[in-house]
């Protein structure tokens, strides 16, 4: 992946683009807010990781004005602090995700890489298909070598958060937001006693589809799909 | 100067507009009353100088010169209160103490005229009396008059007594106005010297309060209410750095020790067990920041734009939905008990941390085998919402002390947690105008949440 890093924090930067090397990806660091803005309106990236508070033009404006050019790049922003009107705020300007600092970098690279792959708007699917389970999102069914499985709401909704990211990890903190709109982190462990639920009933003795990735997340894995 | 400021007073000056207004319209009435009198007493007086006249002249008419003069005369001389004087034609005095007009033959009419001898005033200030002139069929001239002294007395006496009445009005207006100007100073003074004491730091002082239900009182409970608030946040920012100062310093000093010893022995497993445990330590403490951070926000109140219409019902419900099969994997039972909505204006992502927390904190302060209800019902002044359990329940004693922060009840090293839940679930009550009350659930510990009765 090709990413944009504007972060003004040395540290910070390093330890990003770093981690985004190791992993294969070439970032590009930017130091300040007109820098990023200008490079993230020069070339084509897939994804913008924005400090909210840099010199010269902070975070906000630097993606409202990306997004006054008709750049549609997403953009996840970083920063200090932890309030709900930051993570508002930075939507509401234009940005995509939200992620606070100090993080985990496999955090940072889950949500990045489920931001480049997000489907275009438009381009919405209403089948989802992994080996031989099958999810259909108007229907609201869910059938595995064609039995059908009766999910909760809320199981269904994790099922596919899962399943549209396929292959790769989703944490713990974006399950939480995206079935249930947590944007805190509870002490009980409610994801995993809902993942636990669900393998019950999609394995049935099978393989598993769901893995874990300790301290981390979960996994969606069809056995013998591509991925 | 407390004379000089009991002028400068708004309640002195509103009084002396007042009385000045109030004067004004009093010496208007009075002008006009006076200058009424006056009219109707001069037009009485002269009216009976006129008949005293024409009955005189009628006398003339009816028996002649002579018999007129004999009448003046003698009713001169009766003294019935009128002064006459009667001239022949060539201006001889021929009876009376009047004297007409001085060669004024043919003058008639109502004239000045003074008295040729008087008796009672003998310092040769010869007396003005108002007179009325006729001149009579054979040229003689009569003249009627009247000493003005009576009428002018009256008058005289309505004046005074009218500039007593003004004089005594300024007078009590004058005092009435230094009086509630007083009454209002000193009700004033005491809103500054509570402020006063306050800015010195006796964050305990109120300004006190008067049986009176005015303005000034119902001004005197905002501000009281204010300086609650103020003092709240003065307590609880106090509390809150000692709080950081012990409970950071413990994990801190953990995370330093540790470090330490993996430094002697980079390469053994202990050394790895030790760093794990730091990086773990330090999250603890990240987390307690984001949540003090959290709380801090919260409690600056600033989400208020963002409140909107909902169901707390709702909410509770969905939190319940997601902590249901946690609760159950723990040997827990977690239910929801609603059975009408509770519509209340809120900022929902906060709501449902402040259920979440609520739940979170029975899930982990209660052995296995509890039930633990949510419930609620709309109250008289908005919603009530509980959170209930049948576990070991928290003494008396602290049932006010787990909303407060870093409070951890019992064996503080076992039970695990930042001690901030609570403390959170009470920063977000407050700010919906919840009431947060801790009660004996019998047996266990019940939190119910309470829409505040509105304040007066």
């Amino acid at each position: 992946m090709k990413i944009l890093v504007v972060e003004d924090d040395e540290g910070t930067a390093e330890f990003i683009s770093t981690g985004l090397v190791a992993r294969g990806h070439a970032p590009i660091v930017a130091r300040d807010g007109r820098e990023g803005y200008e490079r993230a309106t020069a070339d084509r990236y897939d994804v913008v990781v924005l400090d909210r508070m840099l010199p010269e033009l902070d975070g906000l404006g630097v993606v409202a004005l990306m997004r006054k050019d008709g750049v549609s790049t997403p953009v996840l922003f970083l920063t200090n602090l932890s309030g709900v009107d930051d993570r508002v705020d930075g939507l509401e300007a234009g940005g995509d995700d939200y992620l606070v600092k100090p993080f985990a970098f496999e955090e940072l690279m889950a949500r990045l890489t489920a931001l480049a792959r997000r489907p275009t708007l438009g381009a919405s699917q209403t089948l989802l298909e992994a080996g031989d389970l099958e999810m259909d999102l108007v229907a609201r069914t869910v059938r595995r070598s064609g039995e059908t499985i009766d999910l909760q709401p809320r199981e269904f909704r994790l099922l596919e958060c899962l399943m549209r990211s396929e292959g790769r990890l989703v944490t713990r903190k974006m399950l939480l937001e995206q079935v249930w709109e947590f944007h805190f982190d509870p002490k009980t462990n409610i994801v995993e006693t809902h993942i636990s639920r669900l393998r019950g009933k999609i394995d049935r003795g099978g393989p598993a589809l769901i893995q874990t990735v300790r301290g981390a997340g979960y996994t969606f894995r069809a056995p013998n799909s591509a991925a | 100067m407390p004379r000089i400021r009991l002028l400068r007073t708004a309640s002195f000056r509103l009084a002396a507009v007042y009385l000045a207004l109030f004067t004004a319209s009093a010496l208007a009435l009075g002008g006009f009353v006076y200058a009424s009198v006056r009219h109707e007493i001069l037009t009485d007086f002269d009216e009976r100088i006129r008949e005293e006249a024409n009955a005189l002249a009628g006398a003339f008419a009816e028996s002649g010169r002579d018999r007129l003069a004999a009448v003046i005369e003698a009713r001169g001389s009766s003294g019935a209160g009128f002064a006459y004087g009667l001239a022949g034609p060539d201006g001889e005095r021929l009876a009376g103490t009047l004297r007409g007009p001085s060669g004024g033959a043919g003058a008639a009419g109502w004239i000045e005229a003074t008295e040729a001898e008087s008796d009672e005033a003998p310092e040769g200030k010869p007396e003005v009396v108002r007179s009325l002139v006729t001149r009579l069929s054979d040229g003689s001239l009569l003249v009627v008059g009247d000493e003005r002294r009576r009428s002018d007395d009256i008058l005289r006496g309505v004046l005074t007594a009218f500039g007593w009445a003004v004089a005594a009005t300024l007078a009590l207006g004058t005092l009435g106005g230094l009086w509630l100007s007083a009454q209002f100073l000193g009700r004033i003074d005491a809103m500054r010297q509570t402020a006063r004491r306050l800015m010195d730091g006796d964050w305990s002082r109120r300004i006190p309060l008067t049986s009176a239900d005015d303005d000034l009182s119902a001004l005197a409970r905002t501000f009281n209410r204010l300086f609650d608030r103020i003092e709240k946040l003065l307590l609880a920012n106090k509390q809150v750095s000692a709080d950081i100062a012990h409970d950071l310093r413990k994990p801190l000093a953990g995370v330093l020790r540790r470090l330490e010893a993996a430094r002697d022995d980079p390469s053994s497993d202990a050394a790895r067990v030790a760093i794990t445990a730091a990086i773990a330590d330090v999250e603890g403490v990240l987390e307690t920041f984001g949540a003090l951070l959290r709380i801090g926000q919260v409690e600056a109140g600033a989400r208020r734009a963002a409140f909107r219409p909902l169901d707390l019902a709702d909410v509770a419900r969905e939190v319940v939905d997601a902590f249901a099969p946690a609760a159950e994997d723990e040997g827990k039972t977690l239910v929801a008990r609603f059975e009408a909505p509770l519509p209340m204006s809120g900022d929902k992502e906060l709501l449902v941390q402040m259920i979440a927390n609520l739940i979170d904190n029975a899930l982990r302060h209660t052995p296995a085998g509890v039930r633990i209800e949510v419930g609620g019902e709309p109250i008289p002044a908005g919603v009530q919402l509980s959170v209930g359990d049948d576990g070991p329940g928290v003494g008396p004693g602290e049932m006010a002390a787990i909303f407060r922060r870093f409070y951890r009840s019992g064996d503080t090293e076992r039970t695990p947690g930042s001690g901030l839940g609570l403390a959170l679930v009470a920063a977000i009550a407050d700010l919906h105008s919840l009431e947060c009350r801790a009660s004996d659930n019998r047996p266990g510990l019940r939190v119910t949440l309470a829409t505040a009765a509105e304040e007066a």
